[in-house]
């Protein structure tokens, strides 16, 4: 089995900081270019515990580029000035990666996600794993599918961004 | 009332509720007492959760830990978690399948009928100890459509008395005939008292919520039912998405229901248990209120169990998409609960104005849109807690 190249890993290490700096810049333009632009690719936020039951209920779930669309339509447009702004902080760090089909790379990482409220103190949003499906495109590494798997049984607040 | 309850006194205004209700911990410990483990019923789980003998799960009724455990028997009861030698916790899972419940203390053994069959040892114990004496402690235990209820008071009324006019709306939401299929949980924590995050109302849903009118998407005929006893269900036929380009994947908001008139149903059990179903959405709410500054939500949904494959996928992706947390048209109200318990923290009374007929008296009938549907809950809890209104004589006191 071919494992992944340093040029391969390299890529991969350059999309995951692309994606938590974006979502760390509350971009959502920035958090949908991190996608393939196949209407394929998709995005999944599930709790671990749906996800060790096989259960699909997710807490996002965008099963095609369209979906991702109005993610971004929904956050930017639809929900403007209804929820209190919070900042966060991604730290993520590479677990893992290996070839999938067709010249994919399957990315494992784990995630901490630092929040702050406007006005309030800092604390842990969510903690869990990245299961990532990446494709190198001619202009970098992108994913086809994104799988947020969080720990977090009970989330310490309501939700605006993916993870 | 017995005495030395919270004192507070009502406005004598039926529109109004005063804002320190919201936040006073000796309220919040007296409705613990008074409410969680007063005369109500509590839903706890459905039986779509745990729909095979040896099924558990674990939940919290006010502060209390229990057990929600299928028997083999075939019966579904509610056992206080806590064993019955010292007290120790005794199940730690959310959920699993157990024939017997161990407490790994000193190792007694309770069968998932609640008997204790092991306790060793027991030739030592005090002389008066009899193992039939020591099963789990149950709570009365009623189902609706396999909803499950508890409460730990015995004189609360039967539980379709207690539920009154939100049978048919409740049954609509349980699929017609309680035959569901868990999807999965969404499980979040709101920094609002229960009685805020239990308080949304038939006035707000076309104005804070921009995306129904983004997608030109307008409720249909409706009807408010409001009990005497706090409950209130909304029964709302459902349009289609009139402006449906505004959304790229116009998929998620289908209806592949059969009846748009049994479209949209929410029901409101007092205290806090929210159900509802809106499109092809069956969502069941448990709230445990964690303190008097939090409320933990379970977002539990289902599928029915005759759903083929197509719509079981379809219910799926709305299902995660549309009334939780950071649902598409939910994720405000999410905002607003927090948003009324920071701004509570302020003197005077928050007034409802919305469908407000009168001030010295409540009425019965009440509009879809208005939000005074959630007076006579209101008036039901200020009852329930002993508060009087102003003017009414009494000092307030409970
Ligand atoms: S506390 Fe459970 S066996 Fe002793
Ligand atoms: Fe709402």
């Amino acid at each position: 089995m071919a494992m992944p190249s340093d040029a391969g890993l390299g890529a991969v290490d350059a999309l995951q900081q692309a994606y938590a700096a974006a979502l760390d810049r509350a971009d959502m333009a920035g958090w949908l270019a991190c996608f393939a632009t196949t209407e394929a690719a998709g995005y999944v936020c599930i709790a671990a515990e749906n996800d060790a039951r096989d259960l699909g209920l997710a807490l996002m779930l965008d099963d095609c580029r369209a979906r991702l669309e109005d993610r971004v339509t929904f956050i930017t447009q639809v929900w403007a000035g209804t929820f209190q702004a919070y900042r966060t902080r991604h730290l993520v760090y590479r677990t893992g990666c290996r070839p999938g089909p067709d010249g994919t790379l399957d990315v494992t990482s784990n995630f901490a996600i630092m929040m702050t409220p406007e006005g309030g103190s800092t604390t842990v949003l969510a903690a869990g794993e990245y299961r990532d499906r990446v494709v190198l495109e001619a202009r970098g590494a992108r994913f086809l599918h994104k799988r947020a798997v969080y720990d977090t049984t009970v989330l310490p607040r309501y939700v605006v961004y993916p993870f | 009332m017995s005495a030395g309850g919270p004192s507070l006194r009502w406005p004598a205004r039926v529109n109004e509720i005063p804002k320190e209700v919201f936040l006073r911990p000796d309220i919040f410990e007296a409705e613990l007492q008074r409410i969680f483990y007063g005369g109500q019923w509590h839903a706890l789980a459905h039986l779509g959760e745990l729909p095979e003998p040896g099924d558990f799960k674990t939940m919290v009724l006010g502060r209390m830990p229990v057990i929600v455990a299928h028997g083999d028997d075939g019966t579904v009861r509610v056992f206080v978690n806590s064993c019955t030698h010292r007290g120790n916790q005794l199940e730690t899972a959310s959920c699993g399948r157990r024939t017997e419940f161990e407490c790994p203390y000193h190792r007694w053994a309770f069968a998932n009928d609640g008997r204790l069959i092991g306790c060793p040892g027991a030739r030592e114990f005090a002389p008066d100890f009899d193992k039939a004496d020591h099963g789990l402690r149950q709570l009365r235990v009623a189902q609706f459509f396999g909803l499950i209820f508890a409460t730990a008071d015995r004189d609360t009324p039967p539980l379709e008395a207690w539920l009154g006019a939100t049978v048919s709306a409740l049954q609509d939401i349980l699929g017609g005939d309680g035959r569901l299929r868990l999807l999965g949980y969404q499980k979040v924590r709101y920094a609002s008292n229960w009685k805020a995050y239990a308080d949304n109302d038939g006035y707000h849903a076309p104005l804070l919520h921009t995306g129904f009118r983004l997608l030109q998407w307008q409720g249909g005929q409706g009807s408010q039912t409001v009990t005497d006893n706090g409950h209130l269900a909304f029964k709302v036929q459902l349009k289609p998405v009139q402006n449906a380009g505004f959304l790229r994947d116009p998929s998620l908001v289908a209806f592949k229901g059969v009846d748009p008139q049994n479209g949209s149903r929410v029901v409101q059990l007092f205290p806090a248990t929210v159900l509802t179903k809106h499109l092809d959405v069956i969502n069941l709410r448990f709230a445990i209120p964690t303190s008097v500054d939090e409320t933990e939500v379970h977002y539990a949904y289902f599928a029915h169990q005759d759903d083929d494959a197509e719509l079981l996928r379809h219910r799926i992706r709305q299902s995660s998409n549309l009334l939780g947390p950071c649902g598409v048209i939910s994720m405000e109200d999410a905002a607003i609960f927090q948003r009324i318990h920071v701004g509570s923290r302020s003197p005077g009374n928050a007034a409802f104005q919305k469908g407000v007929k009168r001030l010295d008296t409540l009425w019965h009938d009440f509009g879809q849109n208005d939000e005074a549907g959630n007076l006579p809950k209101w008036d039901y809890y200020r009852r329930v807690m002993g508060f009087a209104r102003a003017g009414e004589g009494g000092d307030g006191h409970a």
